[in-house]
């Protein structure tokens, strides 16, 4: 069946998928392959096909972020009054349809965590069979912890071990002297060192979820797909799920009768359309005049991300366009103590304008989150985009992991051979430690990694919003599989998190 | 983003508002900027060309004198859009000048710059670390102009 943009859909089906983000086409496209399971997935966003060039060409990845119409910006607001955007992506796929490709998987940290609020389900140890087989790496296929077949297909376009690019050479060198040693498979369970990023491209082409999940499950009768659709509530009738109200671009509303509802609006919008549904917490429903069904306070809470801070040189001598990034990345730790690597470097492009020297900024990304933010209603109104509140840098424990990864750079950059491309720090000015910390606490923006808004718990945890198996804790017949449900932010990027939890609730729902 | 600093310049008060009130003179002390029109007494526009990698981007803007009272008073509020998103970019600029001597003056100033759009992704990035730089040049360069034999 081919897509319909916003038509009423006219049958009442088994599993109305909320979302086609990174984990809903997962969801919808595992869940299809039963061709006696009735699926409808659900889309706010555009589903165009074919996927125009700005969004399938890696290449136009800058363009897709600064021109495109599928990228939502969300302002958030720094304790100082300033503001910065939060990301997400407005078309089927998701965020996997405007993020950097980057296919790296959460540290065996990430799934301990997880576990003490999932279980042992959770673990890294038994997470592992998912995650080999959501994978297609040529590189790795062989190895025991990677996967070959799956439907994601990673590839690396850099080798370290062949590397003639100076810049770079320059990082593996500075990197080995500070114990960082080469690493060429990311995706260990503790991943340390200059890394050479993989990415989910085939023949040049982005490889969303939208193209490696439902691409393959479009022809399926038992599917349905519908994009510009908003869907307005989940229907709850005596303690379960039934269904959803959909309002299409023209205002229209329609009542869709399902036996299940998968939510997989994201990190903004799944607590988003709970709290809508009645689901969410006292003060919210309150606050909006919405009828509460169940009043969890853990809806929207928890927000985690990581943090990201920029320091900029002088550049010695003019670069190449495609300098370092997006080749290698460098994970590190913000203080030899810490047990886990906490830090993302990136040498970041440089900077020209006529009449400076080229400047060169580095990013310096924590990946750690101590405290919790919160995701908050606008207002009732489905068409209104919620308040995000990140906190972001807003525990001391953060604030000085932060400023240890900046000391780190600035110790790395002058390292022999990195001097030779790194002059002075230019920004912030390097005179204080006063002034560093106002940089970081008046600069910081995110690496578009939110999560934590319907986390998973135990029955008892106040604040758990699922439970270990995505089901929405006081509804049957409900559950929220995206990025949202995970604890903690991860210490990688989070789209391979948010599929392997589409794929869980895939699982969820057809074992309910 | 907000900026707030000083610069020490040799040359007397009388001297140096001359030069930063003037939009020409002033725009030629500031890197980058191009194709200056001015509009009237108050107002004049150009442009701004810089690249972040592989985005190479203008930005046209218009710069309008709000508040002229010599020495200590000087507002200028600066709009603009940059050719690669339209996004918008508004900066409000106050500054005033204080003789520390009959042939020093040193100037203090205070900037709020807004970006509204995606250039709020990358643009916040860049102007932080431009302005630096840019303020120093412009130091050097009134420096410059005002220590010059007349």
């Amino acid at each position: 069946m081919t897509s319909t943009r916003g038509d009423r859909p006219a049958t009442d089906v088994d599993v109305a998928v909320v979302g086609g983000g990174t984990a809903g086409c997962v969801v919808a496209a595992r869940l299809s392959e039963d061709p006696a399971r009735r699926v409808l997935l659900l889309e706010e966003g555009p589903d165009p096909q074919p996927i125009p060039p700005i969004v399938s060409d890696p290449k136009r990845q800058s363009e897709l972020i600064l021109e495109s119409p599928y990228v939502r910006m969300y302002d958030v607001e720094r304790p100082d009054g300033s503001s910065f955007p939060l990301l997400s992506g407005r078309i089927m796929g998701g965020g996997s349809s405007i993020n950097n490709l980057a296919v790296v998987r959460p540290m065996r940290a990430d799934f301990d965590a997880w576990s003490t609020f999932g279980g042992d389900g959770w673990s890294y140890d038994a997470l592992l069979p998912l995650l080999r087989a959501i994978e297609d790496d040529p590189d790795f296929g062989d190895d025991p912890i990677h996967g070959s077949g799956g439907p994601l297909h990673l590839e690396r376009s850099y080798r370290l071990d062949e590397t003639v690019d100076p810049p770079v050479r320059a990082l593996i060198a500075a990197a080995g002297d500070a114990g960082l040693p080469p690493c060429h498979d990311l995706n260990v369970p503790d991943p340390i060192g200059v890394c050479a990023s993989p990415y989910n491209i085939v023949d040049g082409r982005r490889q969303s979820t939208a193209v490696a999940y439902l691409e393959p499950a479009r022809g399926r009768p038992n599917l349905t797909i519908h994009a510009d659709a908003t869907v307005v509530r989940v229907l709850v009738d005596d303690g379960r799920a039934c269904g959803v109200e959909v309002r299409d671009p023209d205002g229209r509303t329609t009542t869709i009768g399902a036996r299940q509802v998968v939510v997989a609006g994201g990190v903004f919008h799944s607590p988003e359309l709970l709290i809508r549904s009645g689901i969410g917490p006292s003060d919210e429903l309150t606050a909006h005049g919405i009828a509460p069904r169940v009043v969890r306070e853990g809806v929207g809470r928890g927000y985690q991300d990581h943090a990201v801070v920029y320091v900029t040189f002088q550049g010695t001598t003019e670069l190449r366009e495609d300098y370092v990034i997006p080749k290698v990345r460098l994970i590190a730790k913000s203080h030899p103590d810490r047990a886990t690597p906490d830090l993302h470097v990136f040498m970041q492009p440089s900077i020209r304008m006529e009449g400076l020297p080229p400047l060169l900024p580095v990013s310096v990304r924590l990946l750690e989150h101590r405290a919790t933010g919160r995701v908050r209603l606008a207002s009732a109104d489905p068409g209104e985009l919620p308040i995000v509140e990140p906190a972001l840098l807003q525990h001391p424990g953060d604030v000085e992991a932060m400023a240890g990864g900046i000391a780190f750079v600035r110790e790395l950059v002058r390292h022999p051979a990195l001097a030779e491309f790194y002059g002075d720090l230019v920004n912030p000015e390097p005179d204080a430690d006063a002034d560093m910390l106002e940089h970081i606490l008046t600069s910081y923006i995110s690496y578009y990694h939110g999560v934590g808004t319907c986390r998973i718990g135990a029955a008892d945890d106040p604040l758990a919003v699922v439970d270990a198996g995505l089901r929405v804790y006081g509804v049957d017949g409900l559950w929220v599989a995206d990025a949202s449900v995970l604890p903690t932010v991860p210490h990688a990027n989070t789209n391979l998190a948010a599929i392997m939890v589409g794929e869980l609730g895939a699982r969820a729902v057809a074992a309910a | 983003m907000r900026l707030e600093g000083t610069i020490d310049i040799p040359a007397p008060a009388e001297a140096v508002w001359a030069v930063i009130i003037d939009p020409r003179d002033l725009a030629a002390c500031v890197p980058g900027v191009s194709d200056v029109r001015q509009l009237d007494d108050r107002t004049f526009e150009g442009s701004v060309r810089a690249s972040v990698g592989p985005i190479d981007g203008d930005f046209a803007f218009r710069s309008v004198l709000a508040t002229l009272s010599y020495p200590d008073e000087l507002v200028v509020d600066v709009e603009g859009t940059d050719s690669v998103t339209k996004s918008r970019v508004v900066a409000h600029i106050e500054a005033g000048l204080s003789s520390t001597s009959d042939e020093s003056t040193t100037l203090a100033y205070r900037a709020t710059v807004t970006t509204k759009g995606r250039l709020a992704i990358i643009g916040d990035m860049v102007l932080r670390a431009t302005a630096g730089m840019m303020i120093g040049q412009v130091t050097k360069c009134l420096r410059a102009r005002l220590e010059a034999p007349a």
